[in-house]
């Protein structure tokens, strides 16, 4: 090879990888609107992000995993969170985080209540992006090892001969199995928010010893709600969740519970008894 | 130094030493944030450090780029600059840029659009010293008559960094199409133009510093540089995986991707059998560190740990982790941090007086507390790296308790980058230790001519 066959190379090489570039781009921009659901960039959605580049969000966070690393990722946030937690919290983060044990805290960024709206619809416009079905697993805030961790569980398939432990579950197995892949496969997933480790409160109270404080809680003055029974009070909680409000600023605000709503449609009859029937268990 | 008018690099290279001692405050400063709590959480927030710690970086680099060429051409092309004052006016607006930008960051003053967050203005005045820059380079090698491969590849180098600029001054109304565009330039700088400069760079010192014969060198060089091309272009799309581009970017990405190493090993394989082959022709032996080094180290830091999450199928699990973090350290420390350093090394002796050709032993110190320092900080990004993805992304640990987990990598990350800090310290402090003085001499001159004729 000599010197004018190696700059030919050099200039032929780059030549073809641009064209295919540039060709590819082209066809990229033919499927964008489609894929971000462009036609959902409403007036409200650009402010949003205007207001995601203003307080320089992304160099704490990431959204679609691009940003810096120092907070977690967002771009899944509005199908983990209400809109009434997430409106709380952007007010101010420091009702839910204690710097002291998490060692980070959020500087409360001094939004305007139109400025929170707005994110939170740009932010709920991301989370529907087409991005390939990425995070694989859900990225979670907070919360420790929850039962849902287990790859076995929810992706082994066809070895119906496995212990139930090994295997995705089935009908036949018993309504408390099927009530706890409920519990992480519910969308947004339960487990999101709630752990069922003693002690362990994240977003949403912890939920274990839930049979025995509901029992408590039915027969308390406090009480408001109309259930009989402890699991009556569960299957309220899911489907009404400000018929009973827990104690705590991190919990609600106005009398409105900041547990999403809508698993009265999203869950079937028989979905939320196996729910309330797993839930029960947690003595 | 050949030519009296070289001497305008000496004050590129200081404002690069000085902003890149700027860097460091502000990256311990993030660093010591991972640990937490933030004493400064109102005055001075994580986002404020970190913004100011990548843009100083990339500010720095590009000031070492641009003493480098003012530097490299007049040597290439035997010629004196065409207009000393423009590069005076050049390195002024620049620095007036720069300085003005890092203060609007303090006040949260920026695009918030990772990386390109100078504000617009700011942007402008870029493109403007980009322009002075290359006009005046551009005049000088045209007054001259003479140009070289290697001074061709360094030129197309910076006039394509100065194009791929241009999508970043748009603004796009989709975010997923503002992040499709953003790549162009960061991704196809680091791995395709700035590539370019780097092997200019590392091939005019492998030439001067190694007995070198030029004409093998520079066909060597464009080999590279088609390697860098065939692979770095379509290698864009390891950025478009997840972020709402069509599907056929995944195979795409990590195809061309896993592809993009075989440039560096070139590089790598290129300045060490100059070196085996011709043996040392020139007495700064610790330029030549800096050079290898430089070849050896993106090779590791850009190479092997670009690799290491390229592949779609792994880069699902660490997208967005400290991981590329890891890789982001190292491999622009190793590719442009160290090249800069090169031929900051090469140039110093003749632009400052009293210091000794072959280097002493506080640049040596300088060179090994940085390496070790920064093989430190990859390895601690490395395990919080590991150790994140697999708490929380692989078992579903919340993000806030993973990085509680993973505390001792951030203590072993804030030690290790004070080493690297003291070596970086060693370097500036060197570098200023000795008043300049702008020394033209002509018998290095003859010996090239000499040795070009044999
Ligand atoms: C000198 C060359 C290189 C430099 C300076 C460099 C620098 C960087 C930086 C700073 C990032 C982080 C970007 C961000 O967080 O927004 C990054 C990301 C990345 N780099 Fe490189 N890189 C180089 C070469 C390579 C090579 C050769 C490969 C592949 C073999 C590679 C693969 C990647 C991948 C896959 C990511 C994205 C990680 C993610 O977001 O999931 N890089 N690079
Ligand atoms: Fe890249």
């Amino acid at each position: 090879m000599n010197n004018r066959q190696a700059r030919n190379f050099a200039i032929g090489a780059t030549a073809v990888s641009a064209l295919v570039f540039l060709a590819l781009t082209l066809d990229s921009h033919r499927q964008f609107g489609k894929l971000t659901n462009a036609d959902q960039i409403t007036p409200q959605v650009t402010h949003g992000k205007d207001v995601w580049h203003k307080y320089n969000c992304i160099n704490c966070h990431t959204l679609l995993g691009e940003g810096a690393y120092y907070a977690p990722d967002l771009t899944k946030i509005t199908q983990h969170r209400g809109e009434a937690y997430l409106q709380a919290y952007m007010r101010d983060p420091a009702q839910f985080y204690d710097e002291k044990k998490h060692r980070r805290l959020m500087p409360k960024q001094d939004l305007s209540d139109q400025e929170i709206t707005d994110l939170i619809a740009f932010l709920d416009w991301v989370s529907k992006i087409d991005n390939q079905g990425w995070p694989p697993r859900p990225i979670l805030v907070t919360g420790s090892f929850v039962p849902g961790a287990d790859t076995i569980g929810s992706h082994a398939t066809g070895e119906e001969s496995a212990p139930s432990a090994a295997r995705p579950v089935t009908a036949e197995d018993d309504p408390r199995a099927q009530g706890e892949h409920v519990f992480r496969t519910a969308v947004p997933a339960c487990n999101a928010c709630h752990s069922t480790a003693p002690g362990a409160d994240m977003a949403g109270p912890t939920l274990a010893g839930l049979a025995t404080r509901a029992a408590e809680i039915l027969t308390s003055d406090s009480y408001t709600g109309s259930a009989k029974d402890v699991e009556g009070y569960i299957r309220e909680s899911i489907v009404n969740p400000s018929a009973h409000l827990i104690p705590g600023k991190m919990y609600s605000a106005n009398g409105t519970s900041f547990m999403p709503t809508g698993y009265d449609k999203s869950l079937t009859q028989e979905q939320l008894d196996h729910l309330a029937a797993y839930l029960a268990s947690l003595k | 130094m050949r030519y009296k008018s070289q001497s305008v690099a000496y004050w590129y290279f200081a404002v690069a030493m000085v902003l890149f001692g700027l860097q460091l405050v502000f990256g311990l400063l993030s660093a010591s944030k991972y640990l937490g709590p933030d004493p400064l959480l109102y005055i001075l927030p994580f986002d404020v450090t970190k913004v100011i710690h990548t843009n100083l970086l990339i500010v720095w680099v590009l000031t070492g780029f641009m003493g480098a060429t003012y530097w490299m051409v007049p040597d290439e092309s035997r010629t004196e600059l065409h207009s000393v004052k423009l590069a005076y006016i050049q390195l002024v607006l620049w620095v007036l840029m720069g300085v003005s930008a890092i203060i609007g960051y303090l006040f949260r003053f920026g695009t918030g659009n990772k990386l390109l967050e100078q504000p617009l203005p700011h942007k402008i005045v870029i493109v403007i010293c980009m322009l002075i820059f290359l006009y005046n380079i551009g005049m000088t090698i045209k007054k001259a008559g003479r140009f070289t491969t290697t001074e061709g590849v360094l030129m197309i180098g910076l006039v394509t960094s100065a194009l791929l600029f241009f999508p970043a001054l748009l603004h796009y109304e989709n975010y997923t199409v503002s992040i499709f565009y953003r790549w162009w330039t960061i991704h196809l700088w680091v791995e395709g133009v700035w590539m370019m400069i780097m092997g200019a760079f590392l091939a005019y010192l492998l030439i001067r510093l190694s007995g070198a014969d030029r004409e093998v060198m520079e066909k060597w060089l464009y080999v590279i540089v088609g390697l860098v091309f065939i692979a770095g272009i379509l290698g864009t799309a390891h950025h478009y995986y997840w972020v709402g581009v069509p599907t056929y970017w995944l195979p795409i990405g990590g195809l061309f991707s896993a592809l993009e190493p075989a440039a560096l090993v070139g590089m790598a394989m290129y300045a060490y059998s100059a070196i085996r082959r011709a043996g040392m022709s020139h007495p700064n032996k610790l330029a030549l560190h800096w050079t290898i080094g430089s070849a050896l180290f993106s090779l590791f830091g850009a190479g092997l740990l670009g690799l290491a999450h390229t592949w779609p199928s792994v880069n699902k699990w660490t997208h967005g982790t400290l991981i590329t973090a890891m890789h982001g350290h190292a491999a622009f420390y190793g590719a442009y941090a160290m090249i800069v350093l090169a031929m900051i090394t090469y140039a110093l002796p003749s632009l400052t007086r009293g210091r000794p050709e072959e280097g002493n032993s506080l640049g040596y110190w300088a060179f090994w507390l940085q390496i070790a320092g920064m093989f430190g900080m990859t390895l601690s990004f490395a395990t919080a790296g590991i150790g994140q993805v697999y708490l929380e992304r692989i078992m579903g640990m919340g993000y806030l308790d993973a990085q509680l987990k993973i505390q001792v990598h951030f203590l072993m990350l804030i030690a290790t980058a004070s080493l690297f800090t003291v070596g970086v310290a060693l370097f500036i402090y060197d570098f200023f230790r000795h008043a300049p003085a702008f020394i033209v001499d002509n018998q290095e001159e003859t010996s090239a001519v000499a040795r070009a004729s044999v």
